[in-house]
């Protein structure tokens, strides 16, 4: 295992490599982007396969959304492959990669290799991707070939891609303030919103109250949306809300088409029973996180002007935030879903969860929030 | 070098691709055990693809009315082992890899014990009602559930290891109030 040891800028009195003219070092954009790209595909292959098994059904492993699944990680994985060997061979070589190349470096199996914080986390997520494929293999032999979400096996698999999501967003923010760096982050906390709430499933069996990835969108959207602000700065919230109503669209669009098309390609019909309701993943994306990031926004700035001390504004920010995520749960369902109900019981319970789970959002969105900005030092 | 990579890459990617033809491999629905049920007028056949059938393990149920599907419909409810509750009331539609009759496909029941499938169909004879009862379900295979879910949080717990380690280097509460302030 590796040791959390940043040892690379400046390691050893070697300079670290002079960042090209203009401040973007091309390979360091071009493996962040690579990297985030294969996130997009896995993203894309599990909302289009969800899709898949509501309106049609029949799969094999070499359904085009299983091939978008797994070649989505291939192509993280393979790329912080190549970014840890490269920054390995550099360091070797006595001309150390600067932190803007995935983060600080991390020493890993006693120094043969140093990895950039950011490329080792995606990296490590993309292989436990492919172990965990072998797990859900052997899995589905004994429990046969369901197409549920929280099974073990696949929860292990979101959880790989999660932490290769996570791994992007810290390689972004070692960029700093260089424009692919905050343009790639605006892009990668969305992706981040968007499929944290699914290893949530893992709790289905709790006597919980709430569906469990509703429970994931009230702890995960205001957390990331706080963090969000804090690593990007003004208006950041806002950003990351816009793209990712950008991201919820497109997605809404193309799990349906492409799951028809697809379909219809290779001459399978649509089930008998299909109601007329929304695609099932973007539609658990909150509708409403640009309100909450405005909310955001509007109650930093009265903390700027000093109407509000930093210790009521962490807490007001993250239940202000977990109330107004919560609260759109309901009129969300009813736009997205008009056949299912919110009971009385429901409609009691969500702003308390709101309040609870916004107080511990606020709480980590602000402190992750500075872990980022820290990352390139 | 690197040309050699990129070789390899490519030559496996077209692999892959090549050998994916969707169609060549969708499991066809093989029933192993059946079982009849009486509603009213109608007989209906229930097929299953694994017997006996254990907890959480997925099969294909199949529901063949005498006569074929065509010109009846129907509903079905599945009662669980000791409470007696119904776990939904659903339209009975045609098996997407069998379509000529309806089915549920690779479903699985989760909890061991009796379970009671019942039937409501209205054809040209009529409606009729009808519930294959005592349908025993063998407990779960595989490992316990608490082994499979700890081997499958070592994602999280890395995660979690990770943020702890740059929370105690960094101690980020001391930097809040700045970066709010900023």
């Amino acid at each position: 295992m590796g040791s959390l040891t940043p040892s690379l800028a400046g390691a050893g009195g070697a300079p670290p490599t002079v960042i090209a003219a203009g401040g973007n070092p091309p390979a360091a954009a071009i493996g962040a982007w690579l990297v985030q790209l294969g996130t997009v595909i896995s993203l894309v292959g599990l909302s289009w396969d969800i899709q898949w098994h509501i309106e049609v059904g029949p799969d094999t492993f070499f359904t085009l959304s299983h091939l978008a699944l797994y070649s989505g990680s291939a192509l993280s994985g393979i790329t912080s492959l190549v970014m840890v060997l490269r920054s390995t061979a550099a360091q070797r070589a006595g001309r150390p990669l600067g932190r803007e190349v995935g983060g600080a470096g991390v020493r890993v199996f006693g120094g043969a290799f140093s990895a950039p914080l950011g490329y080792l986390l995606s990296g490590v997520g993309a292989a436990s991707f492919l172990i965990y494929g072998l797990l859900d293999l052997w899995w589905h032999s004994i429990y046969g070939f369901d197409a549920v979400l929280n099974t073990p096996s696949h929860v292990a698999l979101f959880l790989s891609i999660l932490l290769t999501m996570v791994g992007v967003v810290v390689t972004f923010a070692a960029g700093g303030e260089r424009t692919w760096a905050r343009t790639g982050l605006t892009l990668a906390i969305p992706i981040v919103i968007t499929f944290a709430p699914i290893p949530f499933t893992a709790l289905s069996d709790l006597p919980i109250p709430l569906d469990p990835m509703q429970l994931g969108s009230i702890l995960c959207a205001p957390t990331l949306l706080i963090m969000a602000r804090m690593v990007l700065g003004r208006w950041g919230a806002v950003r990351v809300a816009v793209t990712l109503g950008g991201l919820q669209a497109v997605l809404w669009w193309f799990s349906s088409w492409a799951t028809e098309s697809y379909a219809a390609a290779i001459g399978l019909p649509l089930r008998d029973n299909l109601r007329a309701s929304a695609p099932q993943l973007p539609s658990l994306i909150p509708f409403f996180a640009l309100v909450v990031a405005v909310v955001i926004e509007g109650l930093l700035r009265l903390g700027r002007t000093g109407r509000l001390s930093p210790s009521v504004l962490t807490p007001l920010l993250g239940s202000a935030a977990g109330l107004l995520i919560a609260v759109s749960l309901p009129i969300q369902l009813d736009l997205t879903d008009p056949t299912t109900h919110t009971s009385a019981g429901e409609l009691v319970i969500l702003p308390v969860f709101g309040l609870v789970l916004g107080l511990a959002a606020g709480y980590l969105g602000t402190r992750l929030g500075v872990l980022l900005k820290v990352v390139d030092r | 070098m690197t040309r050699r990579v990129v070789l390899v890459l490519v030559i496996a990617l077209a692999l892959v691709a090549g050998s994916a033809t969707p169609g060549l491999a969708y499991a066809p629905v093989d029933i192993v055990h059946t079982e009849q049920v009486q509603a009213g007028p109608y007989t209906i056949t229930v097929g299953f693809s694994t017997w006996p059938i254990r907890a959480m393990r997925s099969l294909d149920f199949t529901f063949a009315p005498a006569g074929g599907i065509t010109g009846k419909s129907g509903l079905l409810t599945i009662a669980a082992p000791g409470s007696g509750n119904r776990r939904g009331l659903s339209r009975l539609v045609r098996h997407p890899r069998k379509r000529d009759v309806w089915g549920l496909d690779v479903f699985a029941l989760d909890k061991p014990g009796a379970y009671t499938f019942g039937f409501l169909l209205d054809g040209p004879q009529g409606r009729g009602e009808g519930s294959l009862p005592g349908l025993q379900v063998l407990d779960q295979p595989g490992p316990p559930l608490p082994l499979s879910w700890s081997v499958a949080s070592l994602p999280l717990i890395a995660l979690i290891g990770l943020i702890a380690v740059a929370w105690r280097r960094v101690r980020p509460g001391r930097r809040v109030r700045y970066t709010l302030e900023a």
